[in-house]
């Protein structure tokens, strides 16, 4: 690399000229040129003939993956060709990084473009030529065989063959050394009509040549001789090996001087010919005389060429030749993946032996210990089934030779993943030699294998293998690995007695109350406990794992009922066994309690929030008690858990109840305390809770004054709330003078982290520096903990500083905070450092303290910003300076990343682009990203559109995810027409957009009423699946995205309060995005937000997120309220929100809720987007809750049938109403309902109702009732609009077939439709139930119904995933291919 | 709605994070009791897990130490090198499983 840089290196150097303006001076690159070009000529890249892998194959490979995809952009299947991408992805990586193809991977990608659908031709190519040398540890036999069920399984499905494929295959033939017959393959293509090419003839002359056979070869050869195809140097190279391999070396030699006659000078693949050639006849010294020539001509034989004959002489049974091969051998860095290939075919060959002298001879330096060298031969010896004690020895001559620190584990755990037992014991009894400890966990994996396929035997044979080592099973290998395999845990004590297996019996029992428990049999573990005659105390039972499970078996019990875990608590409880300790019962459940939530997960915890309450409860009902330290552990978990709601229901519990006195007013108080003062009592508690209350009020004044009259009287917690409290308000004297009283009061005291910091940052704001220093010195002495939080209110008070531009201030803290250790001198924490010069424009000093930073803690802050300003101002001594610095300490490429960036960001880009170019630099993803990113946050289109442009050529770019970053910022923009130029642009450079880009784009668009130009990727199927009810609106969208990044963001980010307060758009915006997830923090961070910012008030966004959580918490009066603050103020909140509220009210039976709301909402519906049915159904609904059925019907039966209808019957859906009264089992409700369906059917003809009620009879299975209601009232069967709809909306649930299967059972006459019968293979394919739509596709296909492609498809596919045959040719195309035909074809019919 | 604000805050205020150490790049060799070994130098392990993978029979490699004191997680992530069976293992403080915000209107806590 070092080596392709040179030309940027001068290139720099050129800079160095004072009197070029910049740019001028970085374009005088010229004379750099010729040293890329010898440089470029040592890289040449060619293919080898047959054997070891090359370069230029690989990229051959890359590139015909990118073809494939270019050609198919979209599979049918969006699952599968994501898949795909990401096995083909790996494939790539695969070769990149080792130069081979493991052989399951390469199957799986051949399974997924088998179910992918048709495969495409290229897709075929790239698994053929994936089938050759690419697959060393395959047996060569293997290889081929694998090409042939890749060939032959690719043609069944459709794939058409072309002379690409043809010579893809001749070519896996040679690299396989398959013996075939030259004449029998043309004939095969010229059947299937393909002629054969130059590179055909090629190939089968080489194929001739391998056997020896020189008369095939000279027809072959004549044949291309009639044709006029020229003779290449690949030819003759062949008729080398031919005429060798018929034994006619003299010939062979002579074909060189026949070249050179024909005009073609030999070139190294020719001599290579030659070399094998006499490596196969075990001519060492002709190898040696050739390979002297090759060296006195200006060819060059690289290490790849070496090894091919290594090969040669090993295979011929010449290794006695290899070393003198291996010493001239290089060892460059990139050829490392070909020696490993050549070791692990030797292996495949049985030449291991061979292979391991190579390994020895691999210069990896030995002593960074950290990297074992050796282990894939290892590996694929053991694969290889290599014998025991030869592996043995090469584990020793490993260690011995420093390649490996522990060979023998790794070949262990080989053995152990191939379940290979004896090899395994041979190899477990030398580490026991080495006296290496044998674990009882070794086995697992040997058991692992046979407990899936119910071995017993096999089982049995592990377990005595454990004896024989001397290794006791444990529980945990009896419960999760020995007791699964038997039908019951008798049966497993018979069986090794059976075989002689001893066991320990007082494990094996154990083992088995614990795997009872695992499988939730709690009554086993009950009946234990009672009978239990083992001195078994609580204590230790409590630390066992039988208690975890008994917890984790409670937790099973929770989600269904709790009866048994109340018995076992009850008996942890009342039996006195349990219990003996001093601290008695009330500790044993405290602590069964704490662990039991400790087992727990955040998210169990939150989701069973409710079932947890209940079992509090019960337990209060059971008069059961925890102690108040147990109580305090258990409030810490709820705490952390984000479940604060469990508290109160926790503190039931509490043995002594702390009654908690209400909180008086500020008033209340002080009148108290001149009480209290008068009386001559002790005031100091009262003092305490009042300056508390002063601070909360921010009533600095008073509270000093306060603090002045009685300060004999003060507490430490009163100081510490008043020196936070000047800290607020910026009074850095009386903090300080605080601070030294509270020192002097008690000189231990600690005050919590954000005090400190306050304190910190005020005393450094006002200019007294020791004091700050001092502060610091007292966190790190009294340990006060730092957090995240922590470093970035430092970074903040830093960075404030430099910003004033005070130098002495950010120095010293800066020193102090990293020399006390107090953080760690990161980038970001450093870099006010380098702000303050940069902010007065001193660059000298800015670089320098850049510099600085990195000689002291190996950081470069603000290097970039540094490197644009310099730029800016031509200070090329000072570029020239930077540079050196960084290419030294952090390497070429980095300096050129940053030279890159900074020219961009300057607006040079001519210099940009040719640092770009500088041969040999790839693309660093995430170099690249941080840019992208930088730009779209601060908006810099035309630096990023400069950024996209200028990287097109550089090697391994991931252009689709620049493109997505631009497309990004455009949204930011909303700019459709640079989207859509980004959509052309993709599409000339042949990219392949993902499909979140194709998303991004087309969101772009759509936002702008533009027509989207292509198939958003199976946008009909997706949005039914994504989106199972019904659509969500616009806002709702974008609160999911918000969501989904604050999830995002969550993870690295804490929240702080100093983000929050420099500004109000940030602190709406966080909100707003965590709010759904956590109404604590939502809570909390608005109270901060409320005292701290005058007229915070949260935007439409926010409230109706807020509404939505409050009605999940059942907070529906605190709803009500926020809805009412946001109509106010004038908000829309989302239909959703108020519908969830109405919904909720309606479910209380809150009649008079929802006619406030309607009320409020009054004149919004439309904006809001709320039906007048939510509130006719959410009012009849709540009024039957309360038992006024009558007063409901008849207010529906007249709002129907009256002269001035505001709804129109059409639409007068009561569905929800009837699926709530069906599901809450109201049957007298139900049953007026009904009543009332039928007369508006009957005698007003209005057949929605009656139509609705009947499916949603059918929707919750009441099939009967369903049947009843259509007989008395067959007009339903007429509702065909309503029914349809019905099923359209079914259909895209998944789980919805029986539903769809009675539907038709009942209205036998929805077949003749074609979107019914749609629906039903849908609901069929949804649910995989392959018996309904066989029986629907015969019907069908009786009754001579035309299907349409999309409907086959669909049908093929299922049937296909089921293992089952198609019965027709299933359509080829892909799913939105025919979804987009069918939309079309009905577009124009209408 | 103040009210439950309030409570929101009030509860909110005792954010503990527990003392638990992640451990990576465990050797296969070793499982949690060579573990326990291991980091009960540094104090009392109260629970060590190290998840075993039932489809295999091997361990993934991570786990987890949780100490009785953030004393003792800080002991064991001051010691540079943690080396069980000659494998040097990735120990790092556990990330607090949810947004951890700063300790800020803490007017009534008793630091």
């Amino acid at each position: 690399m070092a080596a392709l840089l040179r030309p940027a290196r001068w290139l720099l150097r050129a800079a160095a000229a004072p009197y070029l303006p910049l740019s001028l001076r970085l374009l005088a690159g010229g004379p750099g040129r010729p040293d890329a070009a010898v440089c470029l000529r040592a890289a040449r890249a060619r293919p080898v003939a047959g054997g070891l892998l090359s370069q230029a194959r690989l990229h051959s490979i890359a590139a015909e993956k990118k073809n494939y995809l270019q050609e198919e952009p979209t599979s049918s299947h969006r699952r599968n060709a994501s898949q795909f991408d990401w096995a083909l992805m790996r494939l790539d990586n695969s070769v990149r990084r080792t130069g081979r193809i493991p052989k399951t991977l390469l199957q799986k990608v051949f399974d997924n473009t088998c179910h992918s659908g048709s495969p495409g031709g290229n897709q075929a190519l790239l698994l053929l030529r994936s089938c050759g040398s690419l697959l060393p540890e395959l047996k060569l036999s293997e290889r081929t065989e694998f090409a042939h069920k890749i060939w032959d399984e690719l043609q069944k499905l459709g794939t058409v063959y072309d002379v690409s494929h043809y010579n893809a295959l001749l070519k896996v033939y040679l690299q396989n050394d398959h013996k075939f017959s030259p004449t029998d393959f043309l004939a095969r293509m010229e059947k299937g009509n393909i002629q054969p090419n130059r590179v055909t003839y090629q190939r089968l002359i080489a194929a001739y040549c391998n056997m020896g056979d020189i008369e095939g070869a000279s027809t072959i050869l004549g044949f291309m001789k009639t044709k006029d195809l020229p003779v290449t140097e690949a030819v003759f190279s062949a008729l080398v090996t031919g005429h060798a391999r018929s034994g006619d070396m003299e010939n062979a030699e002579n074909i060189l001087t026949v070249m050179k006659e024909a005009g073609i000078e030999p070139g190294p693949d020719t001599y290579l010919a030659l070399l094998n050639a006499y490596a196969e006849k075990g001519d060492i010294d002709h190898v040696k005389q050739t390979l002297e020539k090759v060296e006195k001509s200006d060819l060059y034989l690289m290490d790849r060429d070496l090894l091919q004959i290594i090969l040669s002489f090993s295979k011929a049974g010449y290794p006695q030749y290899v070393p003198e091969i291996l010493e001239k051998i290089t060892y460059e860095r990139r050829y490392i993946p070909d020696t490993m290939n050549l070791i692990l075919l030797l292996v495949t060959e049985k030449l291991e032996d061979t292979a391991l002298q190579i390994l020895l001879a691999c210069p990896i330096s030995r002593e960074s210990s950290q990297n074992d060298f050796g282990s894939f031969f290892l590996r694929h010896c053991v694969t290889m089934n290599t014998p025991a004690e030869k592996l043995k020895d090469y584990c020793k001559k490993l260690k011995e030779a420093q390649l490996h620190t522990s060979p023998l584990q790794f070949t262990l755990q080989c053995a152990l993943v191939a379940q290979k037992l004896d090899l395994a014991k041979v190899l477990m009894k030398a580490l026991k030699e080495e006296g290496f400890p044998i674990r009882t966990h070794y086995f697992w994996p040997l058991l692992v294998g046979h407990q899936k396929e119910k071995n017993v035997q096999g089982i049995v044979e592990v377990l005595k293998g454990m004896h024989e080592i001397g290794v006791t099973p444990d529980q945990e290998t009896y419960v999760n690995y020995v007791f699964p395999c038997f039908d019951s845990i008798k049966s497993v004590r018979a069986v090794l007695q059976e075989n002689g297996c001893p066991h320990d019996d007082n494990v094996f029992s154990q083992a088995e109350l614990r795997s009872k428990a695992v499988n939730g049999n709690l009554d086993y573990i009950l009946s234990f406990l009672e009978s239990n005659t083992l001195p078994f105390s609580f204590s230790s039972l409590r630390g066992s794992l039988i208690l975890d499970c008994v917890c984790s078996n409670l937790l099973l019990l929770l989600q269904c009922t709790h009866f048994l875990s109340y018995q076992i608590t009850e008996l942890l409880y009342k039996d006195g066994r349990y219990c003996q300790e001093p601290p008695g019962p009330t500790e044993a459940v405290g602590y069964f309690l704490y662990n039991l939530i400790d087992s727990m997960s955040d998210s169990e915890v939150q989701a069973k929030e409710e079932r947890l309450r209940q079992y509090f409860h019960q337990l209060k009902e059971m008069n059961v008690k925890i102690p108040e330290n147990i109580y305090r552990g258990i409030r810490n978990l709820l705490d952390s858990y984000h479940v604060p709601e469990l508290i109160k229901d926790v503190n039931i519990l509490v043995e002594r109840e702390k009654t908690d006195s209400r909180k008086p007013s500020s008033s209340d108080l002080e009148s108290k305390l001149e009480k209290l003062k008068a009386e001559n009592q002790p005031i100091g508690d009262i003092l305490k809770q009042l300056i508390v209350m002063l601070c909360s009020e921010e009533n600095m004044q008073k509270a000093l004054e306060l603090k002045a009259k009685y300060e004999s009287d003060m507490v430490v917690g009163g100081y510490a709330a008043l020196i936070n409290l000047c800290c607020r308000h910026d009074n850095a004297e009386d903090a300080l003078n605080l601070k030294r009283e509270f020192d002097r009061l008690d000189s231990s005291a600690v005050l919590d982290t954000g005090k400190y910091v306050r304190l910190v940052k005020v005393l450094g704001k006002h200019g007294k520096l020791q004091d700050a220093i001092n502060i610091l010195k007292e966190m790190k002495e009294k340990d006060v903990p730092v957090k995240d939080a922590t470093v970035l209110s430092f970074f903040h008070i830093l960075n404030g500083a430099a910003l004033r531009g005070e130098t002495e201030t950010v120095k010293q803290l800066h020193e102090a905070i990293v020399t006390l250790g107090l953080a760690k001198p990161s980038t970001a924490l450093s870099s006010p450092l380098v702000t303050l010069y940069l902010e007065k424009d001193d660059l000298p000093a800015a670089l320098e303290s850049t510099i600085d930073c990195y000689e002291k803690y190996k950081i470069l802050p603000r290097i970039h910003d540094v490197l644009c300003k310099l730029i800016e101002k031509g200070e090329t001594e000072l570029i020239q300076k930077a540079m050196d610095f960084v290419s030294q300490e952090q390497g070429e490429m980095t300096m050129l990343y940053d030279l890159f960036f900074a020219f961009l960001q300057t607006g040079n880009y001519k210099e940009a682009k040719k640092i770009i170019e500088t041969p040999g630099i790839r693309a660093r993803p995430t170099r690249l990203q941080w840019f992208c990113d930088r730009c779209i946050a601060n908006n810099q289109v035309e630096t990023l559109e400069k950024l996209v442009e200028l990287t097109q050529k550089l090697f391994e770019c991931d252009r689709d995810q620049l493109y997505y970053s631009l497309l990004k910022l455009y949204k930011v923009n909303d700019d459709w027409q640079k989207a859509d130029a980004v959509w052309n642009k993709m599409q000339e450079e042949n990219i392949i957009p993902r499909e979140k880009t194709l998303r991004l784009l087309a969101e772009i668009l759509r936002n702008n009423n533009q027509e989207v130009p292509f198939d958003v990727p199976e946008l009909w199927y997706e949005e039914e699946k994504d989106c199972p009810t019904s659509l969500p609106s616009p806002v709702e969208v974008n609160l999911q995205q918000g969501l989904l990044n604050a999830c995002h963001r969550r993870r690295n980010k804490a929240v702080s309060r100093s983000i929050f307060c420099s500004n109000i758009f940030n602190i709406r915006t966080v909100v707003f995005i965590i709010s759904p997830w956590c109404s604590t923090i939502y809570y909390r961070i608005r109270s901060i937000a409320e005292t701290h910012i005058k007229g915070f008030t949260l935007n439409d966004a926010a409230n109706s997120l807020l509404i939505i959580t409050q009605v999940r918490r059942d907070y529906l009066k605190d709803a009500l309220t926020t809805l009412k603050t946001a109509l106010d103020l004038d908000q829309i909140p989302s239909r959703l929100a108020v519908t969830r509220l109405i919904q909720a009210c309606a479910l209380k039976g809150d009649t008079e809720s929802i006619h406030d709301i309607q009320k409020l909402v009054n004149g919004l519906e439309d904006s809001i987007g709320l039906s007048r049915m939510v509130f006719i159904n959410n009012i009849a609904l709540a009024q039957i809750k309360n038992n006024n059925i009558d007063v409901a019907i008849e207010s529906i039966e007249n709002m129907l049938t009256s002269e001035n209808q505001t709804v129109d019957p059409q639409y007068f859906g009561l569905a929800y109403l009837f699926r709530k009264v069906i599901e809450g089992q109201l049957e007298p409700a139900l049953k007026k309902i009904s009543i009332m369906a039928e007369r508006l059917a009957n005698q007003f003809a209005v057949y929605k109702p009656v139509t609705d009620l009947f499916l949603q009879l059918v929707d919750s299975g009441k099939v009967n009732d369903a049947r009843a209601l259509l007989q008395r009232c067959g007009a339903i069967a007429e509702q065909m609009p309503i029914l349809l709809v019905f099923c359209i909306r079914n259909c895209q649930r998944p789980g919805k077939a029986p539903v769809m299967k009675s539907l038709l059972e009942l209205i036998p006459e929805l077949i003749d439709k074609e979107e019914a019968y749609t629906c039903l293979m849908k609901s069929y394919v949804f649910d995989n139930d392959v018996t309904s739509a066989k029986a629907l596709y015969e019907s069908l296909t009786a009754k001579n119904v035309k299907l349409n492609d999309l409907f086959l498809k669909r049908y093929a596919v299922l049937l296909k995933n089921a293992g089952e045959s198609v019965p027709f040719t299933e359509p080829p195309e892909s799913f939105e291919f025919y979804a987009k035909q069918l939309k079309e074809s009905k577009e124009t019919h209408l | 709605m103040a009210a439950s604000a309030a409570r929101g805050a009030v509860v909110l205020r005792t954010n503990i994070g527990r003392p638990v150490a992640f451990v990576r790049k465990i050797p296969w060799t070793a499982a949690s009791s060579e573990l326990r070994e291991h980091f009960a130098q540094f104090g009392h392990v109260r629970k060590c897990t190290v998840p075993f993978d039932k489809e295999t029979g091997f361990h993934k490699g991570m786990g987890w130490i949780h100490f009785s004191s953030e004393e003792e997680l800080h002991n064991a992530l001051q010691q540079e090198n943690h080396i069980i069976d000659g494998v040097k293992l990735h120990v790092q403080p556990q990330k607090p499983k949810a947004l951890q915000g700063d300790q800020t209107s803490d007017e009534e806590k008793d630091f």
